[in-house]
């Protein structure tokens, strides 16, 4: 018992001390940029919350006045079109940064010891940055904010159906409703909601931002590992694109009518299409548990190569979510639902391919055995036995 | 190796230690909970949500005399006061409703009418409402007159022959639902919805179709 507890602080310290949160301890000159993606990251997350600190100045956060106030600073308020573009433009930039680099460490195989708290942390960035996300655009009060919020925490009513299946206290335990209760403040969406939504929209980047700076104290690691021109280009594609693209104010939110065709902002439509096929309560446990089976994949793949041909079945996996990512957000923006016929095409699709990646998997394994057996041994006998 | 009585009470001192430990996150956990959801009594957390009932209105939701064509409806709003973590303690918000005509009589889903104090005057009929919040994810679905319309608008389902009627679907995860089915009305054709849209109690008082209350459940 105490050498396993001396052994797993062993195994925190060391992963600790190799943690490379921003990609700060890559490369130099980022002359490759597929290791700006972290340093970018930084700088967006930065220039969010900053911009966000100071369209707080003019939001208000009540039902009645909080898209007349958003109406005010993106027509009235000199530069306030700026702001609020920089903002969401930035948060954008923060997500795609975050989704690119974790398909980056996934195929580079840079979850791999020693970087498998890395790995957990860039998860755990993506998912913090869904609820900031989330949390912030109900707060424009649109058609799109006030269904999104409804519809997503509906979801957690469905654990119900799980509680209830606790003898005795079940009825009464609804634990599903009272998780979503809190969010929402009440069973319904309404002031409560947005008050709670905006703490926690600013609460999550402020808390992040407090541990960051600890990290990059401690560790005394640059913070922004990133030359000037890509600083420069950035925050140009940020300042022209909220200029030409001016940031989306949508209709002002109307509790008796669902539009449609409602969409979700673009991080969340391939769920939003999956949302579509199952039915309620796996809405809730199907991205838990691909969260969890994210989380937990250094610890799965326990091959040893780092390259994506080294270890086909993982390599399968990964290019199947990138494909169902792209194929779901494609398929809900043109609308397509067909859900007779679908869902078991999915599930079928997905058997398939998985079972094609294992039978790439043993293939690929059998070689490596036959040629370990042809090689003739190099070292002495006995001491490669369990090579 | 002998049986080392030491161990015994250092786990019985621990069992001891452990128990104020259980009692003092409980001490603790209570009132956190109570200031992010004040309506929970004090260390009641098993039941965490006995107190968020919802109450309504009576509201008349159109005339039988409306009602006079089969397929005819009526859209209505029923309005609802939810509790609510404000200072004002509460919120009225509005359910929307349907109020349909069927071209025959079905037994009306209403076994949990009962449970909310109220005795029924009778169980079958050609009217009957339901709350236009979907079952599934809570968005409002609506009342399709043209079935050809949820085949183009609602992700191409198309309903079997004898099912070529008004229609309700929802535009957010496309769930499709039959008014008129004898066993189960609003029986979900298709989509993700766990049941039929939820029915709301209604009397009919000097010819007006007077709207009671909701079936409880989802958010609004």
């Amino acid at each position: 018992m105490g050498t396993l507890l001396a052994n797993l602080q062993e195994w925190y310290r060391d992963r600790r001390a190799k943690l490379d949160l921003f990609d700060e301890t890559t490369v130099g000159q980022q002359a490759n940029p597929l290791y700006l993606l972290g340093p970018m990251l930084y700088f967006f997350w930065i220039v969010t919350v900053a911009s966000g600190i100071i369209l707080m100045f003019w939001y208000e956060p009540t039902p009645e006045g909080a898209y007349n106030s958003i109406l005010r600073i993106q027509h009235e308020i000199p530069l306030g079109w700026l702001w609020r573009g920089i903002h969401k433009y930035a948060a954008d930039g923060l997500i795609l940064a975050i989704i690119l680099r974790i398909y980056r460490m996934y195929f580079l195989g840079e979850y791999k010891k020693p970087g498998e708290l890395t790995w957990i942390w860039a998860f755990v960035g993506l998912i913090l940055a869904m609820i900031s996300g989330i949390t912030g655009y109900l707060l424009i009060w649109n058609q799109r904010a006030f269904w999104a919020a409804k519809t997503v925490l509906t979801v957690p009513v469905f654990f119900d159906e799980l509680t209830a299946k606790i003898p005795i206290i079940g009825e009464q335990f609804q634990i599903g409703s009272m998780i979503a209760y809190l969010f929402l403040g009440g069973p319904a969406v309404g002031a409560a909601t947005l008050t709670r939504f905006y703490a926690l929209h600013f609460g999550i980047s402020i808390v992040l931002l407090i541990l960051a700076e600890v990290f990059f104290f401690r560790t005394r690691r640059r913070r922004l590992n990133m030359s000037l021109a890509p600083i420069l280009l950035f925050t140009a594609m940020l300042v022209i694109t909220s200029y030409v693209l001016p940031a989306e104010l949508g209709r002002r939110a109307d509790p008796t009518r669902t539009p449609l065709p409602i969409l979700s902002d673009w991080y969340f439509l391939a769920l939003y299409q999956y949302v579509k096929y199952t039915p309620p309560l796996w809405a809730g446990l199907g991205p838990g548990l691909l969260i969890g089976f994210g989380m937990l994949i250094p610890f799965l793949d326990r091959t040893r190569g780092r390259r994506p041909t080294e270890r086909p079945f993982f390599f399968v996996v990964g290019v199947l979510a990138l494909v169902y990512f792209l194929v779901f957000t494609a398929l809900i923006m043109f609308n397509i639902a067909v859900i007779e016929r679908e869902p078991p095409l999915v599930l079928l699709t997905t058997v398939l391919v998985l079972s094609a990646g294992l039978a790439w998997e043993l293939r690929y394994r059998r070689r490596q055995a036959q040629a370990a057996a042809a090689e003739p041994p190099r070292r002495p006998a006995g001491a490669g036995a369990h090579g | 190796m002998a049986r080392d009585p030491g161990l015994d009470r250092r786990r019985f001192l621990k069992l001891m230690a452990g128990l104020p430990l259980v009692g003092g996150l409980l001490a603790v956990g209570s009132p956190l909970l109570r200031y992010l959801k004040p309506n929970v009594d004090p260390f009641a957390i098993i039941t965490p949500t006995a107190r968020d009932v919802v109450t309504g209105e009576p509201v008349v939701a159109a005339t039988v005399a409306d009602l006079d064509q089969p397929w005819a409806f009526r859209y209505f709003v029923f309005t609802q006061r939810y509790p609510q973590y404000t200072p004002e303690g509460f919120k009225t918000q509005a359910v929307p409703g349907v109020v349909i005509r069927l071209p025959h009589k079905i037994r009306l889903p209403w076994a949990w009418v009962p449970a909310m104090g109220e005795t029924l005057e009778f169980t079958e009929s050609e009217v009957i409402a339901f709350s236009r919040i979907c079952p599934h994810l809570g968005c409002i679905y609506n009342y399709v007159p043209e079935w050809r319309e949820v085949t183009s608008g609602y992700g191409g389902y198309t309903p079997p022959p004898e099912r070529r009627h008004a229609l309700m679907a929802c535009p957010c995860h496309l769930s499709i639902y039959d008014p008129a089915d004898p066993e189960m009305p609003g029986r979900v054709l298709s989509g993700p919805a766990p049941r039929p849209p939820r029915t709301f109690f209604y009397q009919i008082r000097d010819g007006q179709i007077l709207i009671r209350f909701v079936e409880p459940g989802g958010i609004a």
